[in-house]
C-alpha cells in the first residue's frame, strides 16, 4: 500500500480531533477527504506532514514507518501540502517562492557554496529553468518576478500548488485549493489536479467544493467529529444516508 | 570645529558604528530566524574576539600566527560556538519573552565569568598588524586599523547580503526565517537554519571584536557596554531588520561620535540612546523597520 494511516487519533487536551482514523491511500489515485468543519480533516494533514505528533497510531509511506517524524524528513520521502489559510512567503517573488520549493533536492551545502560556486551557479540556473518551466504550467510564468503579496486570490493558490510540486512529491497533499476560487478558477482547478495525477503524483485532497469533489475524485473518505464514517467511490458516498445526515445535521454546511 | 575634524569624527564615528553594526546583525538575524532576543550577544562578541586575538597576541604558551590567521581563527571558532548556541537558544525561542532574557542574559553571565577565570579580570591591549601612526590627507588623521575595521565590516556586509539573495542556501535561510511551518514543509531543516543563522551572527561578532581589539581594550568585560549599544542600535534601524542593522549601527556610532565631539565626551552614551527613543517615538519600527516581523 502507498500511503497507510492506521487507526490514528489525534487528542487536543479533552478533545479527540481525530480518532481512530484509517485510511489507505493508492498509488495514482485522487482521494478525496471531505467532512463538516471541525471534522479532523485538516488535522489528519497535519498529523501526516509531521507537524503533530499523533497520540496513538501509525503512518506508513511505500512500506516504511513515518510517524512522527519532523516535517522536513516528511518533505524528504516524497510528501509536499498546501495549507488551507494561504500562506506564501509574502516578501519573496513567485520565482522565489518556487524555488525554496526545489532548494531541497540540491546538493548545496554550506561548505559546497563556498569551495565549489562555478557548480552551485549551475545548479542554480538548472533550478530556475526548472521552476520557470513549473509556473508555465501554471500559466503564471509572467508573474516570476513579481512579489508573492500583489497577486489575486486564484494567482496565489496557483502559486502555492507549484511551490508544493517544486519539491517533487510523490504524493500531494491540498488543503481546500479551491476555496476563495470563483466558478471558472474552479473548473480550471480540476484539469490542473487531473494533469497533476496524470504526471504520477497522488493527491489527497481536502474540498468542501462537492462538484470539484466529485468531479475529480477517484475514492471518497468522509470524517465527522474525527471519525471515519464512509469511504468509496463517489457515487456511494454521496448517496449515503449517514453521510447525508452529518452534513445536514449541520446548520452551516454547503 | 573645522571640517577636517568634522570629517574625522565621522570616520572615527563610522569604525564603531561598523563594530555596532556588526553586532545588531547578530541581533536581528537571530530574532528574525528564531524569534529570540538574545542578550548574550556582548558576550558572544567578547568570546569571539578572544577566540582570535589570543592566537595573534601570543597568550596561549607564547604562540603567535600572523593577524589574518587569527581573524580567521576567531571567526571559525565563534561560527561553532553558534552552532551549540542553537541547540542550547532551541528551548527557549519557545518561551515567553520574559525567559528567554532570563536565559540569555544568564548564558552571558556564564561566559564573561568563565573568561574571567581562564584569562583573568585583567584586560591586554592588542598592537594593530598596520603601523601605529595615523594616516594624514588633507589635514585629516585616521588610524589604518580603522580604515580596516571600516573595510573589513563593509566586505562582511557586502558578502552577507549577497549570500542571503543570491545563494540558495540564502534564500532557504530566508524562508525559514518567514515561516518555519511552510519552510518545513518545502523540506528545509528549520533548526539547522537557525544553527546557521547564529553560526553567521557569532562570526560576524567575533570579526567585528578582532578588528577592532587594537583600538579598543580586550578583557571579559568588553562586551556589556557594546552589546547593550548593538541592541540599541539593531533598534534603531528595526528590529529583525538586516539592511536595518547595518544603518542602525553606522548611524549609532556617527551620532555617538558627533555628540561627544561636539556637546562633551561625558554625554556620548546619554545622547545616542535619546536620538534612539526619539526616533522610536516618531517610527516605533525603527528607520527601516518592516511592520511583518513580530516574533514576540
Ligand atoms: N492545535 C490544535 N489545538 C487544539 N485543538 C485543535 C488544534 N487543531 C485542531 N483542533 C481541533 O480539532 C478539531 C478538528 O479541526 P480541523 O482543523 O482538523 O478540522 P477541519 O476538518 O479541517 O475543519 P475545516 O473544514 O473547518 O477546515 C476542531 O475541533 C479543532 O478545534
Ligand atoms: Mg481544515
Amino acid at each position: 500500500m502507498f500511503l497507510e494511516i492506521e487507526s490514528l487519533t489525534m487528542q487536543f487536551g479533552g478533545i479527540y480531533a481525530l480518532k481512530e482514523v484509517s485510511l489507505a491511500v493508492e498509488q495514482g489515485e485522487i482521494h478525496g477527504l471531505i467532512g463538516p468543519n471541525g471534522s479532523g480533516k485538516t488535522t489528519t494533514f497535519n498529523v501526516v506532514s509531521g507537524y503533530y505528533k499523533p497520540t496513538s497510531g501509525s503512518i506508513r509511506f511505500e512500506g516504511a514507518g513515518i510517524t512522527g517524524l519532523p516535517a522536513h524528513k516528511i518533505t524528504a520521502a516524497g510528501f509536499a501540502r498546501t495549507f488551507q489559510n494561504l500562506r506564501l512567503f509574502s516578501s519573496m517573488t513567485v520565482l522565489d517562492n518556487v524555488l525554496v520549493g526545489m532548494g531541497h533536492h540540491a546538493k548545496t551545502g554550506l561548505w559546497r557554496e563556498i569551495l565549489n560556486p562555478a557548480a552551485v551557479r549551475r545548479e542554480e540556473s538548472r533550478f530556475v529553468g526548472d521552476a520557470i518551466h513549473l509556473l508555465e504550467l501554471f500559466g503564471i510564468a509572467g508573474l516570476a518576478d513579481h512579489p508573492a503579496t500583489g497577486l489575486s486570490y486564484g494567482e496565489q493558490r496557483r502559486v502555492e500548488i507549484a511551490r508544493a510540486l517544486a519539491t517533487k512529491p510523490k504524493i500531494l497533499l491540498l488543503d481546500e485549493p479551491a476555496a476563495g476560487l470563483n466558478e471558472v478558477e474552479s473548473d480550471e482547478l480540476r484539469g490542473t489536479l487531473k494533469s497533476i495525477r496524470d504526471s504520477g503524483v497522488t493527491i489527497l485532497l481536502i474540498e468542501h467544493d462537492m462538484k470539484l469533489v466529485m468531479g475529480v475524485c477517484d475514492v471518497i473518505t468522509v470524517l465527522d467529529y474525527g471519525r471515519k464514517i464512509a469511504e468509496g467511490p463517489c457515487e456511494s458516498v454521496s448517496g449515503d444516508p449517514v453521510v447525508i445526515e452529518a452534513y445536514l445535521g449541520k446548520e452551516d454546511e454547503p | 570645529m573645522n571640517s577636517g575634524i568634522f570629517i574625522q569624527t565621522i570616520i572615527g564615528g563610522l569604525g564603531i558604528g561598523s563594530l555596532y553594526a556588526l553586532i545588531a546583525l547578530g541581533y536581528s538575524m537571530v530574532y528574525r530566524s528564531m524569534g529570540l532576543v538574545n542578550f548574550a550577544q556582548g558576550s558572544i562578541y567578547m568570546v569571539g574576539t578572544y577566540f582570535g586575538i589570543i592566537w595573534y597576541a601570543g597568550i596561549v604558551v607564547g604562540l603567535r600566527v600572523p593577524y589574518p590567521v587569527a581573524l580567521l581563527i576567531g571567526i571559525l571558532l565563534n561560527a561553532m560556538l553558534g552552532v551549540v548556541l542553537e541547540r542550547i537558544f532551541r528551548p527557549l525561542a519557545k518561551l515567553d519573552l520574559m525567559f528567554m532574557l532570563l536565559g540569555t542574559i544568564g548564558l552571558g553571565f556564564v561566559l564573561n565569568n568563565l573568561f574571567v577565570i581562564i584569562f583573568g579580570a585583567e584586560g591586554f591591549a592588542v598592537k594593530s598588524p598596520l603601523p601605529d601612526t595615523p594616516i594624514i590627507v588633507l589635514g585629516i588623521r585616521v588610524l589604518p586599523q580603522m580604515l580596516l575595521l571600516i573595510g573589513g565590516a563593509a566586505a562582511l556586509m557586502t558578502a552577507l547580503q549577497i549570500f542571503l539573495k543570491r545563494g540558495k542556501l540564502g534564500v532557504a535561510m530566508r524562508a525559514s526565517a518567514m515561516d518555519h511551518d511552510i519552510a518545513s514543509a518545502m523540506g528545509i531543516p528549520v533548526n539547522r537554519m537557525n544553527a546557521l543563522t547564529l553560526a553567521i551572527g557569532s562570526a560576524l561578532a567575533a570579526a567585528a571584536g578582532i578588528l577592532a581589539a587594537p583600538i579598543v581594550y580586550v578583557n571579559p568585560a568588553m562586551g556589556s557596554a557594546i552589546g547593550l549599544k548593538g541592541f540599541a542600535a539593531a533598534i534603531l534601524g528595526g528590529f529583525g531588520s538586516i539592511p536595518g542593522a547595518i544603518v542602525g549601527g553606522l548611524l549609532f556610532g556617527v551620532l555617538e561620535a558627533v555628540s561627544s565631539g561636539y556637546i562633551s565626551s561625558s554625554y556620548t552614551r546619554g545622547i545616542a540612546f535619546i536620538i534612539m527613543v526619539l526616533v522610536l517615538m516618531i517610527k516605533p519600527t525603527g528607520i527601516v523597520g518592516e511592520t511583518t516581523v513580530e516574533k514576540v
